[in-house]
């Protein structure tokens, strides 16, 4: 976790007071135009460096791409596909990582006090000194981002750099990404730079072509223009990103439910000792 | 027995035939639960108040203050599962233990149904009862279920990375559902064993009740053991 500086909008596990600020900040977004990214992975090695992670072993995957999915120290991953597009092949490659959701599922899922904190900016980080391990934001997340660490047992992802970020910079990923297909700064302007690319597609012969800002979530801190709109899956990309329901009736209403019930038999017992008494012998007899 | 320490030279002859005996009726008490069948029981309710004070702070942060019992929130969630694998091992040994004695005979069914509220009204009295009344039966069941539906969620949550995400939803309410209703009835399965019923509480400390307390609560079961007549019959 970085960014001292930075003011908290909300606070995992945090029934009350979870939010920091008074100074409100505009949203912070990252650009991913996949329709120039050409797969270099430049930025894959600028998150290792940055992040003093280490080298991590490849696993062939039957593509360019380093690894099945990203891991607990490797945040940045360029997922690469190929699919069948009429009598040609359309080779897509994205650059998946922590998508900083608005309404982030690892937030709400997780049960450590502060262990995932979303800033004013809009970043979603965890913190490893309040993260307890528990896995249960993997659950949470509908993007297969966070991920466990068994040398920290705490789970670790993309804090889109949140450490550059507070003294303005940009992201690692940005600054090195050789063709300008990763842009970073206001969510709107970011929002408003990925509309005319996709305009700028449709009338290149994309006519699906699409920004990737799913509102399931709230909308995402990285959004995506996709040459192939109608098919986000061709990218590793749900077509409609929720917070498990199961998450949110767990908080919701188990919670509230099990309180009742759980107060409720307790103050159940104490009533039926008062109104029924204890029920013993009349007389008790030697002691057992 | 070492020879240095014949039997019966101290001590309480009931507590030493609650070891291995029950059912016996020892001057004027008799050996309900034998040492193992309570260790048993205690060995699952020991670590069920592990798992659910471990537990609760990670259900909700109003109950973190639990988790500085055992060091802090880290320690319960590495404890937690730990505890309720020994949970789910100490359930399954009572499952093996009771199994036999604990299906539901005939009219027991009934308490299934409004005979279940006349018995908490603690009114009148049914002699058929035997070791173990209809309610009593009826908790072993959902003590079994219980255990089995915290263990099997349990063990998604421990390890949601070999679940599918469909799965792991799943796992995330049906361990809360059983949860709640678990600490319901274990609620209510305290309550009736202490406050409730005075006398029932020794059955599985020393493992001996009074007769008065058995010809009550338990009179077929009275009966059989002390083959004594029964004036109510």
């Amino acid at each position: 976790m970085g960014g001292q500086s930075l003011e908290v909008r909300r606070s995992s596990a945090s029934l009350h007071g979870g939010a920091t600020s008074l100074r409100s900040m505009p949203v912070v977004s990252k650009l991913i135009d996949t329709s120039t990214c050409i797969g270099c992975k430049a930025c894959e090695v600028a998150c290792q460096e940055w992040n003093d992670l280490p080298v991590v072993k490849t696993t062939q995957v039957g593509t360019y791409q380093t690894m099945p999915k990203t891991e607990a120290n490797y945040w940045n991953l360029i997922k690469f596909d190929e699919r069948a597009l009429g009598d040609s092949v359309a080779w897509l490659m994205r650059k998946d990582q922590c998508m900083h959701c608005a309404d982030p599922g690892c937030l709400a899922a997780c049960p450590a006090p502060g262990a995932i904190v979303q800033y004013e900016n809009g970043i979603v980080d965890v913190n490893p000194e309040a993260c307890i391990g528990c896995k249960l934001c993997e659950t949470g997340c509908p993007f297969d981002i966070p991920k466990y660490h068994v040398e920290t047992s705490k789970m670790s992802k993309c804090t889109l750099c949140v450490d550059r970020v507070s003294v303005s910079l940009e992201p690692a990923c940005v600054k090195a990404c050789p063709t300008g297909c990763l842009h970073f700064g206001v969510k709107e302007d970011m929002v408003m730079l990925g509309n005319a690319r996709v305009e700028q597609l449709k009338a290149n012969g994309f006519p699906t072509a699409a920004l990737y800002d799913p509102p399931g979530v709230g909308g995402t801190g990285v959004v995506t223009v996709l040459a192939h709109g109608d098919k986000p899956e061709w990218y590793g990309l749900p077509r409609d990103p929720q917070i498990p329901v199961a998450v949110s009736i767990w908080k919701k209403l188990l919670r509230p439910v099990g309180f009742i019930a759980i107060f409720g038999t307790l103050l159940g017992a104490v009533g039926h000792y008062m109104a029924v008494g204890p029920k013993q012998p009349k007389e008790p007899g030697p002691r057992a | 027995m070492s020879e240095a320490f014949p039997a019966h030279t101290h001590g309480d002859d009931a507590v030493s035939v609650a070891r291995h005996r029950e059912d016996v009726m020892v001057g004027d008490v008799i050996v309900r639960h034998r040492f193992l069948s309570r260790f048993i029981h205690w060995a699952s309710a020991v670590s069920f108040i592990v798992c659910l004070l471990t537990g609760l702070p990670i259900w909700t942060p109003i109950f973190g203050w639990m988790a500085f019992l055992f060091g802090g929130l880290s320690v319960c969630r590495w404890l937690h599962p730990w505890a309720g694998a020994f949970f789910f091992a100490a359930c399954a040994g009572m499952f093996v233990h009771w199994a036999k004695e604990m299906v539901l005979k005939g009219k027991e069914k009934e308490w299934l149904g409004p005979k279940m509220v006349a018995y908490l009204s603690f009114a009148g009295e049914d002699l058929t009862v035997g070791k173990y009344n209809g309610g009593q039966k009826i908790l072993f069941w959902l003590t079994s279920l219980g255990a089995v539906g915290l263990g099997l969620s349990g063990l998604v949550l421990w390890f949601p990375e070999l679940f599918p995400p469909l799965l792991r939803e799943a796992g995330i309410l049906i361990h809360d559902g059983a949860f709640i209703a678990f600490v319901v009835v274990m609620i209510g399965h305290v309550y009736l064993g202490t406050a409730a019923e005075p006398g029932t509480f020794s059955a599985m400390t020393r493992g001996t009740v009074t007769k008065p307390w058995a010809r009550l609560h338990h009179p077929a079961w009275y009966r059989e053991v002390t083959g004594d007549g029964d004036d109510r019959k």
